[in-house]
């Protein structure tokens, strides 16, 4: 049996599965010093003396084991490996979608300062201040320009915190842009240029090549050692900041879900309870609770007028709430869409006529009621069945306005096609297709990208 | 879905023994209440561990399977399906969940589930269902055939012309598969293809291996666009 052989092959790679590794974290209970030790022991699963024995032996050894320690001890973030690890889970198995994430847009507009046009204003007030000083003899005009130098430069340099909070976005999606690294590259030679030259100017000597590069060393090794000192410190806060992120992001979908939760499913709950009695009117509002909470969990949202796959649903979720089957019943509908597209005014005409023919099999049909979309690259196609005894379609009167106008009327005038299928004891099936112009998009979120960014365009 | 073809050649006359997986007490009662006499509950699980330490012991043909179990290492019904990977030739897997999205159906076929039915699914079809599984068939609900024709592709360049092609359906099994989407059965599909239903199974089941096979560069991208990887 092929099925056998085809179970075989997908398992015998992975027979006895080590459980996943654990994240590497220095937790914060069972730690000597820094916790490096447990946390590489909890990662590589060993014992954790063994961990710390290897660092004691490695120490002696050119202090390889000191500046590994210290090494993690800067780059390992500190927590319970065992708590990121259930933080790392994928959503698709705990329950609920990621929702979108677009808080990040407006967060920088909160804190955005006009530093540029501060610091434009300085070098003005600045630059007068000279020429009066000059002016009135209390400076020397040699002073002037290293100073000014010195200004541009950072100018330059710090109008990037500017242009960098403009520019968020991009820069969190793709690193820093060639711009910001040019800018802090010019304006750092500028300070540079502006510095030597002060310095030439108090030494009084002019400009001498040896002070120069003195005062080049000195500077450098000062700075050298401020990074070093600084550097752990810029570390945790650019690792704290990511954490505060993650943490609000998670809040604020917390927080989404509860409005949501109490909005909706709780009022239906409660409306139920009051109804009990009426099974037909609970089936309908349990139905359109599923729906609408499906849609909140598991689906990705797109944007109003760019899925074909969500107008259909729309369409099935009316049918479903307004129409009942024959004896007064609410009637689930069964639907499957095969890709996506854009919709336009042929695929709307489609979905009118969709719709007849959900009402119709709902209304004289029995269920269950299918429903099937396809987007192909030429083609949309619907077919939507019933189990019911059906109808012959030669037969139906001119009178019987519903099926031949609404539904094949409608398609044909679009140069599409209709036909209804009817076999005793095999239900109804109506085959709808419409033709369409440019390829269909088997992936909705890169089409409703495209579609924002024609509507940017625009 | 109500796949009314009883196939149980294999299975034998008895009832069917599975054991039923999922976190939910009430769900369980439910299922177990749903079901006939041609299907034995013989245990019962909650977590990912209990569902391994259970199935192994107890060895059922059928296992129904919730997608998203708490414990283990938080990899839910696949996890399970994956380390209970030496029961392979004497225990079968069919998924039950009431998550319809695509990452979900996706990760546990890949893991090996011989089936994906959503827990909307009423006794007699879920009893139909899991004597398919245990018969060596695979049970493909209408949503499920939907999603291999997405990640498959609906172009007419997406055909297979050999057997051997794991990355395209070939055109019958797409045609089987838009059926099956459009709410046939597998009995409906062989009266409208005029195939017997041993071949409508057969094919089914190749699709089936192929999902699980494929290394094809679409359903990668696909699921990664549905963020399954």
């Amino acid at each position: 049996m092929p099925c056998d052989d085809a179970c075989v092959d997908v398992t015998a790679p992975a027979p006895t599965r080590a459980r996943a590794r654990l994240p590497l974290r220095r937790p914060e209970g069972e730690r000597w010093l820094g916790g490096v030790a447990a946390g590489l022991a909890a990662h590589l699963e060993l014992p954790v003396a063994m961990v710390r024995v290897a660092f004691v032996v490695l120490a002696p050894l050119a202090g390889t084991g000191l500046v590994l320690y210290a090494f993690w001890w800067l780059t390992v973030p500190p927590g319970d490996p065992r708590d990121a690890a259930a933080r790392e889970r994928p959503s698709a198995l705990t329950r609920l979608a990621r929702r979108p994430d677009d808080d990040g847009a407006e967060t920088g507009r909160h804190r955005r300062w006009p530093v540029t046009d501060i610091a434009l204003g300085g070098l003005l007030l600045v630059v007068a201040a000279a020429l009066v000083a000059v002016r009135s003899g209390r400076l020397q005009a040699a002073w002037l320009l290293p100073a000014l130098v010195l200004l541009a430069g950072l100018t330059l340099a710090w109008g990037q915190l500017d242009s960098m909070q403009r520019g968020r976005l991009r820069s969190r999606a793709g690193g820093r842009t060639p711009v910001s690294v040019l800018r802090l590259l010019g304006g750092v030679v500028l300070a540079g240029v502006g510095v030597l030259l002060l310095v030439g100017q108090g030494t009084g000597r002019g400009i001498d090549a040896m002070t120069l590069l003195q005062a080049a060393l000195a500077s450098l090794a000062v700075l050298a050692g401020v990074a070093l000192v600084l550097a752990p410190w810029w570390l945790r806060l650019v690792r704290e900041l990511g954490d505060e992120r993650a943490a609000r992001a998670r809040e604020s979908e917390r927080a989404d879900i509860a409005a949501h939760l109490h909005d909706s499913v709780l009022q239906t709950l409660a409306l139920i309870r009051a109804r009990a009695d009426d099974p037909g009117e609970v089936a309908r509002m349990a139905r359109a609770q599923e729906r609408e909470l499906r849609e909140w969990l598991y689906s990705d949202r797109p944007a109003p007028g760019t899925s074909l796959a969500a107008a259909l649903r729309a369409v099935v979720a009316e049918v479903e709430d307004s129409r009942s089957g024959p004896g007064g019943e609410a009637v689930a509908i069964d639907s499957v869409v095969v890709g996506d597209r854009v919709p336009d005014p042929d695929t709307a005409a489609l979905l009118q006529a969709t719709r007849e023919a959900l009402v119709n099999a709902v209304v004289h049909g029995r269920p269950p009621v299918s429903l099937y979309l396809e987007c192909g690259d030429e083609l949309v196609e619907v077919f939507v069945r019933d189990r019911g005894d059906g109808f012959d379609p030669d037969a139906i009167s001119q009178d019987r306005f519903g099926v031949r106008e609404s539904i094949i009327g409608r398609i044909r005038r679009r140069g599409g096609t209709a036909e209804v299928v009817s076999r005793p004891g095999r239900g109804t099936e109506v085959h709808l297709t419409v033709r369409v112009e440019q390829p269909a998009q088997s992936d909705p979120v890169e089409q409703s990208e495209q579609a924002q960014r024609s509507e940017g365009e625009a | 879905m109500s796949q009314d073809a009883r196939n149980d050649e294999g299975v034998g006359d008895g009832p069917v023994e599975v054991v039923l997986v999922d976190d939910h007490h009430l769900f369980r009662t439910g299922v177990r209440a749903s079901l006939d006499d041609r299907v034995r509950v013989v245990g019962e699980a909650a977590t990912v561990d209990e569902a391994v330490r259970v199935v192994h012991a107890l060895r059922p043909p059928v296992v129904l399977l919730d997608v998203h179990l708490p414990g283990g290492d938080g990899g839910g019904g696949a996890e399970v399906i994956r380390s209970c990977a030496d029961l392979a030739g004497t225990t079968k897997f069919l998924a039950l969940s009431v998550s319809d999205a695509a990452e979900d159906v996706v990760a546990v076929i890949r893991a090996g589930a011989r089936g994906y039915v959503t827990k909307a699914i009423d006794g007699p079809a879920l009893v139909d269902a899991v004597r398919q599984v245990a018969g060596g068939d695979a049970v493909f609900s209408p949503r499920l055939a939907g999603f291999v024709l997405d990640a498959f592709g609906t172009s007419a360049g997406d055909i297979a012309t050999g057997d051997d092609e794991l990355d395209r359906l070939s055109a019958r099994e797409r045609e089987v598969m838009r059926l099956i989407a459009r709410g046939y059965t597998y009995r409906e599909v062989a009266g409208e293809l005029f195939i017997s239903v041993k071949t409508v199974e057969t094919h089914v089941s190749a699709v089936l291996r192929k999902l699980q096979l494929s290394n094809r560069h679409e359903l990668t991208r696909w699921a990664a666009a549905r963020r399954l990887l």
